[in-house]
């Protein structure tokens, strides 16, 4: 009996598609995180290979949790199946055996949710294979198959994780006998989950932790925590430790549910499910009722009583359906688990301002409402066929085209549905978070531009599939197959047209300062062009609707011509050629006026310009000295005009004859030489050499002028720039002028594509050299184009904004409807710089003669005040310590968030409204990433526009780590070392995160490429570091030093050795293996608290012994790792507070082996112990540097 | 008033099969009978004529309608209930009988709600009218079914195995509804129950394999087989026996017997007794001579 049960439950599995969808996507999730370093599942850290055992275990492990979303399908089927179909009371008449019908069927359903799980074993062969060959992802991030690791995973998670899982869903399902319980079941169990988990992670007893967790996840990262790459790259889960422990625990359990969900089930219980009339409506009295008198008419206006009437018998049924319930709360969930954290970054929430809503609700929304409508699309085409009721409909007098207008507008309406719902949700939330601002409007109009016009285009697809396809299974795989597969084919015949890739438009990004943007219109076009071709789709799909009994695509063809009509010849002939005429006005737009160049044959570009230019990198060119910039910004044309006067001087030793320029924007710039003529040059060369009439001798000087004219034209297929706008015009001098000679940063970069396309290996950068003078002539900003400039700038705009140029304003005036400015650098500067126009309102004020002026948003004025503290703060601390400011002011500029970042230029920090102007720092005393960031720019006032590195290895530390570094003493001098924990926690994720990244290899940070999470998170943690083992004075002395030798300085630029050349002398001996370890050397510090024993002396004093494990790692440039012995001194801390606030001791004490006992009397019991308690030190775990203490013998 | 003809109507389908084979018939107002053994091409026919299904060849005309080309005339006013009749899930019996009624053309919503509580009651459902239809059992799903086909005035009734799943009473029930409406419109029942077509139909078809195999009166029918039907009652065992010699048209139990039927012009002898014949009888008869 239990056989025949079991075999029925498998294979009629088996037979249907779940399984495979299900499979398909485990295989999909897992095969992203294999050849992608953006998807993550569980991390995967720099060395160990992507399909590691150990990345293998957890995987399974955290898919399992996933799993059993999907395992519900199968329990609860197993456990109902016969219920719903009204079977059972004929099945549980029979003499079947009770342990056969319950054990079979929940095996095998067991066994279909394992399968589904095979899916992660899929992704990780085929990612492997796959993600090598296609350059996704370098081969040696790839190992062999870790077979034994597949096999074990299964049967220590998948096998007792879908045992459990089944044995709760199938107790709820033939207990409560209602889906939606069995499906949020398992929703609670999966989010007591992850509540408990989060709340596991804290506690001291990682045993118990490891023991409690259903899925075995944290058994498995307990057993594995200290693992070194080489372990995890070899070792498989074994049937041992915390790991095999937990298993048993909860297979037992399971085993128990199951068998308790077994006695209580009964077959009479199922069967009597008999609900029971309502007595007051069999009391009633029943009139008879005749016959009435009928008015039948099937006039033209019935067209519409059909069509409300299908209208909404269909849409009454795909709203009550448990589908479509289970995806609402299931998207309501994963709408407030997104916004839980309130947006956070560093610590600090920003307003849920409406456009974060909307990313969000747009985000959610367009998944499930993807998922519904391909589902609902085969529901609904095939609804009246599975429900056996075709023949009646389709024997009414009705139009098939009515019937299926109806059956499309229901879907969009559910879509719609789901839409408003989560948009309502978000708006509740942002209510209870205190925000009051509600853009209703902004929402209907952000949905009504957008999602609804996909929903609409997608239900027309969809449906149009389901009906031409008439197979329901198929065409849900071709419907999908559609979403994704006219990216594909586009890739493949390197054609970008929005108008080939389907429902594909260009995006809009809602900005508070400048609305929808400049893509609004063309999306609105697109939009039209995507929903008539939806509209035509349906109207074909009307001449082939399965109407009566007829199969084939001929037959239905047959009978649909028979009810053609004129209205349908003449909508038809309407929309098609409404379309084609819209078709053609944007293939005009896109293709004709705003012609562009697809990303293959920009590559193509590259390459060539690489080949037949790179003979010139390194000639002798003249550098800039003076610009004059003259420039008209007209916002409501989104259009700039500039010509520019600059001074070129020969600051080589050799005679110049020709002038070379790269030219990226050849449509818009013009330059103007006297004296010369064009000796090379084409469209689409982008290089240019004038040869001089003159030759330019050494030290001579020469003028030329550069013009740009930027006036945009209809629409575009993807909006190219976001500088030009209607309110934030933003963009820097680089946009508008030509660059002098070959520019190397034109070359394709990244390394696979390079090997490719034959190209010669190339450095990311030149190497770092101890004695460099002919190789330290560039800095790395202006590359050899200029070193310091004078600028000078007459800039226009319309009469409602305001423009900012560099340097201070001269004068002001207002003439013919136009705002007219002079500005002015005061003192020479690097030749890198913005130019902005926006209605602005000014904040002012005036600190030592320093103009500080925040141009922000009307409406996002409440940190500003804040703003203006934080550079007066930064100005305190750097002239203390670093020296003079030389600018006559100190701006920042909110610029609209098509970025979102904060840069230092000369005197201007223009920053993102994304970033700090929507923070909530209402509460907030100490963790104030506003100031921080204001900090950092203001950093770079001096470390960058002071002093800038060569262009070479280690000098993005000179400028980057330093600002940095600047930023957090800054902070420091605000909050005390304790806080600034809390911020190095950040900078140590971003490098430890960061390295795992690294694609070539990592390099110590003075030799920094240029990567941010070298010298923005490392750089920051070791100087602070620094400052904290030898003094923040000596260093600040170093970084003075080094300043004052090369500020505004002429070439040769400085190299990260000239500052070490600063330092050294600021170390005392005993640290100075610290500047080997941490600037020349990659090193890691790997320190735990084992155990601490505190007893209570007689002199009421407390002993404590620590048992502490230390240990030093050197990675080498390739990620080898080398274990050396610890040599260092380290800090022991008290904290009075289990919160770790108050750290009332601190010692630090020579290490020098690996295990270590401690021994401390003090006055005071802690509440908790831990090495390196300011966490300033490189260590990738920091949860087992601490550990509560206790007093023995209580 | 309205005729409806069929002349020389053919289909075959794709994998061969002849469901209809030059079928003629004129009907006129009052219930037809159609008769025929499972896969005899009556489901074919009367998909057919509900415009559900394309004819290769021939034609059908209702008064002036011509059926196979204007399907959408043809609609407005027929009453169909097919063999399987099955509900949408999550709508309550009146909902769905309110749609169909849309679809049929009552555009007054006073008039149709009326309409639908007087079929529902007729149909004995009343109480159930808010329930939705999925939960009925097979019995309540079925007059569901024939309220539906009622809807509107329709002049073609066509049923397809309309008793199937009804107890006695609600079989009863439904022959005199049937019997009311099919006093002033063509009524086409067809069944596999000889039963049925005695009780109401003043006039039948019987069809096999494709083909109609007898048109008439049933009295006509009997009539012609009147003397020629003989039974007896034998062993299992002999049945083999009997077929060979005899031309047995149909053998059932009774009280745990086989007995037999036989057509003979004459007295088989042999303890065979002549009995009138029945509908049943010229059933097999029919279906035999093929």
């Amino acid at each position: 009996m239990f056989s025949e049960f079991f075999k029925k439950e498998l294979f009629t599995g088996l037979k249907r598609p779940m399984v495979y969808i299900f499979m398909f996507i485990v295989a999909l999730l897992v095969f992203g995180a294999v050849v992608s370093d953006n998807i993550q599942i569980g991390g995967v850290v720099g060395d160990v290979k992507k399909n590691a055992p150990t990345i293998v275990g957890k995987y399974v492990a955290i898919l399992n949790i996933f799993g059993m979303l999907f395992a519900v399908a199968f329990f609860n089927n197993a456990a109902l199946r016969d219920h719903k179909y009204g079977f059972h009371e004929i099945l549980f008449s029979t003499p079947i055996n009770k342990a056969g019908y319950f054990f079979g069927r929940f095996f095998g359903a067991w066994i279909l949710s394992c399968l589904v799980m095979l899916g992660i074993y899929v992704g990780f062969i085929i990612g492997a294979a796959v993600g090598p060959a296609m350059s996704w992802i370098g081969p040696e991030r790839m190992g062999d198959t870790p077979w034994l690791a597949f096999f074990n995973s299964f049967l220590l998670f998948v096998l007792p994780n879908m045992l459990l899982c089944g044995s709760i869903i199938f107790a709820l399902a033939t207990k409560f006998k209602s889906t939606i319980i069995s499906f949020l079941g398992a929703l609670f169990i999966i989010l007591g989950y992850s509540i408990s988990a989060s709340l596991m992670s804290d506690v001291d007893n990682q045993s118990l932790a490891a023991l409690v967790d259903v899925f075995g996840l944290r058994a498995y990262l307990v057993d594995t925590l200290y693992y070194s790459p080489f372990e995890m790259n070899t070792v498989t889960m074994g049937f041992s430790g915390h790991l095999l422990k937990n298993r048993i625990l909860w297979i037992s359990v399971a085993l128990i549910i199951l068998f308790l969900s077994y006695w209580n089930f009964s077959f009479s219980a199922k069967a009597k499910k008999v609900k029971k009339e309502k007595s007051g409506d069999t009391a009633q009295q029943q009139s008879v009722f005749q016959k009435p008198q009928l008015s039948i008419s099937t006039d033209k206006t019935s067209g519409w009583n059909h069509f409300s009437s299908f209208f909404k018998i269909n849409f009454l049924s795909m709203a009550k359906s448990t589908t479509f319930i289970i995806i609402l709360i299931f998207a309501i969930i994963m709408f407030l688990g997104n916004v839980w954290g309130g947006f956070e970054s560093f610590g600090l929430k920003s307003y849920p301002v409406t456009y974060k809503m909307l990313d969000e609700v747009n985000g959610i929304s367009s998944l499930f409402v993807l998922i519904i409508l391909v589902f609902f699309s085969g529901e609904l085409v095939w609804r009246d066929r599975d429900s056996h009721i075709s023949e009646v409909i389709d024997g009414t007098p009705h139009q098939s085209m009515v019937s299926l207008i109806a059956k499309a507008l229901s879907l969009v309406v559910l879509a719609t549905a789901i839409h408003l719902f989560l948009v309502l949700v978000a708006i509740v939330y942002q209510a209870l978070n205190g925000y009051t601002n509600f853009e209703v409007g902004l929402y209907l109009i952000d949905f009504l531009s957008g999602p609804f016009i996909m929903y609409l285009f997608w239900a027309s697809i969809f449906i149009f599939v389901q009906v031409l396809v008439n197979q329901k299974y198929l065409a849900y795989f071709l419907s999908i197959l559609s979403l994704l597969i006219t990216d594909i084919v586009s890739t493949a015949l390197k054609v970008d047209s929005n108008m080939l890739i389907l429902g594909s438009t260009p995006s809009t990004i809602y900005s508070d300062m400048n609305g929808f943007g400049p893509g609004m219109k063309a999306q609105l076009w697109f939009s039209a062009y995507w929903i008539l071709f939806g509209i035509v789709m349906l109207i074909i799909a009307g001449l082939f609707w399965p109407r009566g009994m007829n199969k084939t695509i001929k037959d239905r063809f047959f009978v649909g011509r028979k009810s053609l009509s004129t209205p349908y010849y003449s909508s038809l002939g309407f929309f098609s050629l409404t379309w084609l005429a819209i078709a053609g006005f944007v293939y005009y737009n896109t293709q004709v006026l705003n012609s562009y160049d697809n990303s293959e044959v920009q590559r193509e570009q590259q390459i060539e310009y690489e080949k037949k230019y790179k003979k010139y990198e390194g000639i002798a060119t003249p550098s800039m000295t003076d610009l004059t910039y003259h420039i008209d910004i007209f916002p409501e044309e989104r259009a700039v005009k500039s010509k520019v006067d600059i001074s070129l001087k020969n600051k080589t030793n050799q005679a110049i004859d020709s002038l070379h320029f790269t030219v990226v924007d050849e449509e818009y710039i013009t330059i103007d030489i006297p004296n010369s003529k064009l000796v090379y040059g084409e469209e689409g060369a982008n290089y240019y050499i004038y040869q001089l009439d003159q030759t330019l001798a050494p030290g001579d000087s020469m003028q030329i002028v550069c013009k740009y004219d930027y006036f945009p034209k209809g629409f575009e297929n993807r909006v190219s720039t976001t500088k030009f706008v209607k309110n934030g015009t933003f963009f820097n001098n680089s946009d508008i002028l030509p660059i002098i000679g070959y520019a190397e940063q034109m070359e394709v970069a990244d390394k696979n594509r390079r090997k490719k396309y034959d190209l010669p290996e190339r450095d990311r950068m030149p190497e770092l050299q101890t004695s460099c003078n002919h190789l330290c002539m560039k800095n790395y900003l202006s590359d050899g184009s200029s070193d310091w400039v004078n600028v000078e700038t007459f800039i226009s705009t319309s009469d409602d904004q305001l423009a900012i140029a560099p340097g201070s304003l001269i004068s002001q005036s207002t003439a013919d409807g136009r705002n007219k400015y002079h500005y002015k650098v005061d003192t020479p500067s690097l030749n890198f710089y913005a130019f902005i126009s926006a209605k602005y309102e000014v904040a002012r004020r005036k600190w030592k003669g320093v103009d500080l002026e925040v141009y922000y948003h009307k409406a996002h004025k409440v940190n500003v005040e804040g703003m203006l503290d934080a550079i007066q703060k930064s100005f305190d601390y750097f002239t203390t310590n670093f020296g003079p400011y030389y600018h006559k002011q100190a701006r920042i500029i909110e610029f609209p968030r098509y970025s979102s970042f904060a840069q230092a230029f000369p005197g201007t920090m223009p920053y993102s409204e994304s970033l700090g102007f929507i923070m909530d720092i209402e509460d907030e005393t100490k963790n104030n990433i506003v100031d921080a960031v204001i900090a950092h720019e203001m950093g770079h006032q001096y470390w960058a526009h002071q002093v800038i590195g060569a262009s070479m290895q280690g000098s993005t530390m000179l400028s980057e780590s330093f600002a940095q570094y600047s930023a957090l003493m800054v902070m420091k001098e605000e909050n005390g070392p304790m806080e600034m924990k809390n911020f190095l926690k950040y900078d140590m994720q971003r490098y430890l995160r960061g390295r795992s990244r690294e694609t070539e290899k990592e390099l110590p940070l003075a030799k920094v490429e240029n990567q941010g999470h070298i010298h923005y998170g490392k750089g920051a943690v070791i100087l602070y570091a620094l400052q904290e083992y030898i003094g923040e004075e000596k260093v600040n002395n170093a970084m003075r030093g080094f300043l004052e030798e090369f500020r505004y300085q002429e070439p040769p630029y400085p190299t990260s050795n000239d500052f070490m050349r600063y330092l050294k002398p600021e170390v005392p001996d005993s640290l100075q293996s610290l500047l080997v370890d941490w600037f020349d050397e990659i090193t890691f510090y790997d320190l735990r608290l084992e155990e601490v024993t505190c007893v209570k002396n007689t002199n009421g004093k407390y002993e404590l012994t620590l048992d502490v494990i230390a240990k030093k790692t050197k990675a080498a440039e390739t990620g080898e790792l080398t274990d050396v012995t610890i040599d260092d001194w380290v800090d022991i801390g008290f904290y009075k507070d289990s919160d770790e606030e108050e750290l009332f001791f601190r010692e630090r004490i020579y290490l020098n082996q690996e295990n270590i006992t401690l021994n401390f009397t003090l006055d005071e019991l802690p509440a908790k112990a831990a090495i390196d308690p300011l966490r300033i030190l490189i260590d990738r775990v920091y949860k087992d540097n601490r550990k509560s203490v206790s007093l023995e013998g209580e | 008033m309205t005729q409806l003809k069929i002349t020389n109507l053919n289909k075959t389908y794709p994998n061969g099969t002849k469901a209809l084979v030059d079928v003629n018939l004129e009907l006129s107002k009052g219930m037809f009978g159609l008769l025929g053994p499972n896969g005899a091409g009556k489901s074919s026919l009367m998909r057919t004529l509900a415009t559900l299904q394309e004819a290769d060849a021939g034609s059908a005309m209702l008064g002036n309608i011509d059926m196979l080309s204007d399907p959408q005339s043809v609609r407005q006013i027929l009453g169909y209930l097919p063999q399987e009749f099955g509900v949408y899930p999550r709508i309550t019996a009146s909902q769905l009988l309110d749609h169909v009624a849309t679809l049929k053309g009552i555009h007054n919503k006073k008039e149709r709600s009326e309409l639908v509580d007087y079929l529902l009651q007729k149909v004995n459902l009343y109480k159930e009218r808010n329930k939705s239809v999925k939960g009925f059992s097979g019995g309540m799903k079925q007059r569901v079914g024939i309220a539906q086909a009622l809807i509107g005035n329709p002049q073609l009734i066509i049923v397809d195995e309309p008793t199937a799943g009804l107890d006695p009473g609600e079989r009863n029930r439904f022959h005199n509804l049937l019997a009311e409406v099919g006093e002033e419109v063509i009524v086409i029942l067809s069944t596999h129950i000889v039963d049925d077509v005695r009780e109401l139909c003043t006039d039948m078809a019987i069809m096999n394999f494709g083909r109609i195999v007898y048109n008439g009166q049933p009295a006509d029918a009997l009539s012609a087989l009147n003397g020629k039907i003989w039974r007896k009652v034998i062993e299992r065992s002999e049945k083999e026996n009997y077929q060979n010699s005899y031309n047995v048209i149909s053998d059932k139990m009774v009280a745990g017997r086989p007995q037999i039927h036989v057509l003979s012009e004459v007295d088989p002898g042999d303890g065979f007794e002549e009995v009138p014949p029945n509908l049943e009888d010229v059933f097999f008869v029919r279906c035999q001579g093929e």
